[in-house]
């Protein structure tokens, strides 16, 4: 056991993997809720009006890329922490 | 659809390809030999020189931040002058530029309430939308160099064509100064438009109690502004890098390039604009 880790190294370790799977998993459900939402109410309205699919998907991209930021938030938390930290 | 190069055009493409594919062996005959702590140990470390005047946080700049924005700028400038002499009939690249104009015109048009402001907000998010599209592109989708620092913002290795250019809006000074900028055009035309005592009352609606509420909700408009961009720029030039690596680079990461340089960047360019046109129009209405 000399040249092993200790326990404090070892406990930090754990407690980084730990947080940055939390981070992760837990940071990733609301965006895809709301993406889900958004996808659901765009392809509604382009089942009701196919005429207007063009303009729906552009709005529907571009909200989701506002609804997609705090699941980046977390990922670049959880990188920070794997690799930085 | 068919594709006419003339020659000049071919002769540069085939020397761009020829280098980026021995660089891109070269990399990974040397780089997948580095173990994995190794390879993102300097990840999130930035290049930081300190001017020889100012104090504090003053006196530290990043200097790939400064080169890359200088030489978007030179860019665009240069793009901008091959259009000194627009045609009645415009060619191909005319064309594009004027549709995209045309299309974010129309969006402050139907945005914007008070006509006086709306060719202002034009000039404005067409050079917003231009300028972060550009470093977005340049960041997550060109080969370049790329700098490696250690903790004390001292340069550590050049990287050649393993990694993408350093993005400007991937800092997030550069991301922070356009949304105060766009905060700030936004409260300069509500006094303009709507003159300065209807804009102070504007902080006491619908009753006096809620003033600390509309002073956190405006000031929380640029922070969440700015990091938006940031986290998708920085975020996918990280995730590249790091499935880049796990790649090996034995396909030349030229997926993962367009996906994080092109979609997300060209989106996220058009969400800022967007929102940037949005926080002008319900300061103004």
């Amino acid at each position: 056991m000399e040249n092993g880790p200790t326990l404090a190294e070892a406990l930090i370790q754990m407690g980084k993997f730990i947080g940055a799977g939390i981070c992760m998993g837990a940071g990733a459900i609301g965006p895809g809720i709301g993406e889900g939402h958004v996808g659901d109410g765009a392809m509604q309205a382009m089942a009701r009006q196919p005429e207007l699919i063009g303009v729906l998907t552009t709005r529907m991209l571009l909200s989701q890329a506002v609804c997609e930021t705090t699941g980046l938030y977390s990922l670049l938390i959880s990188i920070l922490m794997l690799f930085v930290l | 659809m068919k594709l006419s190069l003339d020659r000049r055009t071919k002769i540069l493409l085939i020397v761009f390809l020829v280098i980026y594919v021995v660089v891109g062996v070269l990399n990974a005959i040397y780089l997948s030999k580095q173990s994995m702590s190794e390879a993102f140990k300097n990840v999130a470390n930035r290049w930081v020189v300190k001017l020889p005047f100012g104090e504090g946080i003053f006196s530290r700049i990043n200097p790939l931040t400064i080169f890359m924005t200088w030489g978007i700028m030179l860019i665009i400038i240069v793009i901008a002058l091959s259009f000194r002499k627009p045609q009645i009939i415009p060619d191909r690249k005319q064309s594009a530029l004027e549709s995209l104009m045309d299309f974010v015109y129309q969006m402050v048009e139907d945005a914007i309430p008070d006509q006086r402001f709306v060719r202002p907000t034009f000039y404005l998010a067409c050079t917003l939308f231009i300028f972060i599209v550009f470093s977005n592109i340049l960041g997550g989708a060109i080969p370049g160099i790329s700098v490696e620092a250690n903790a004390q913002g001292n340069v550590e290795k050049i990287y050649l064509f393993s990694d993408t250019w350093f993005s400007p809006t991937a800092d997030i000074n550069t991301n922070a100064f356009l949304a105060v900028f766009v905060f700030v055009i936004s409260q300069v035309f509500a006094i303009k438009s709507k003159g300065f005592k209807a804009w102070a009352k504007s902080w006491f609606e619908p009753i006096p109690l809620m003033f600390p509420m509309n002073v956190i909700g405006e000031l929380s408009k640029p922070i969440s502004h700015s990091l938006r961009l940031f986290g998708n720029i920085a975020g996918g030039a990280l995730l590249t890098y790091l499935l880049a690596y796990m790649a090996k680079y034995f396909f030349l990461p030229v997926i993962l390039w367009g996906f994080f340089g092109l979609f997300v960047g060209v989106i996220q360019a058009l969400v800022f604009t967007v929102l940037a046109i949005a926080y002008i129009s319900s300061a103004l209405s």
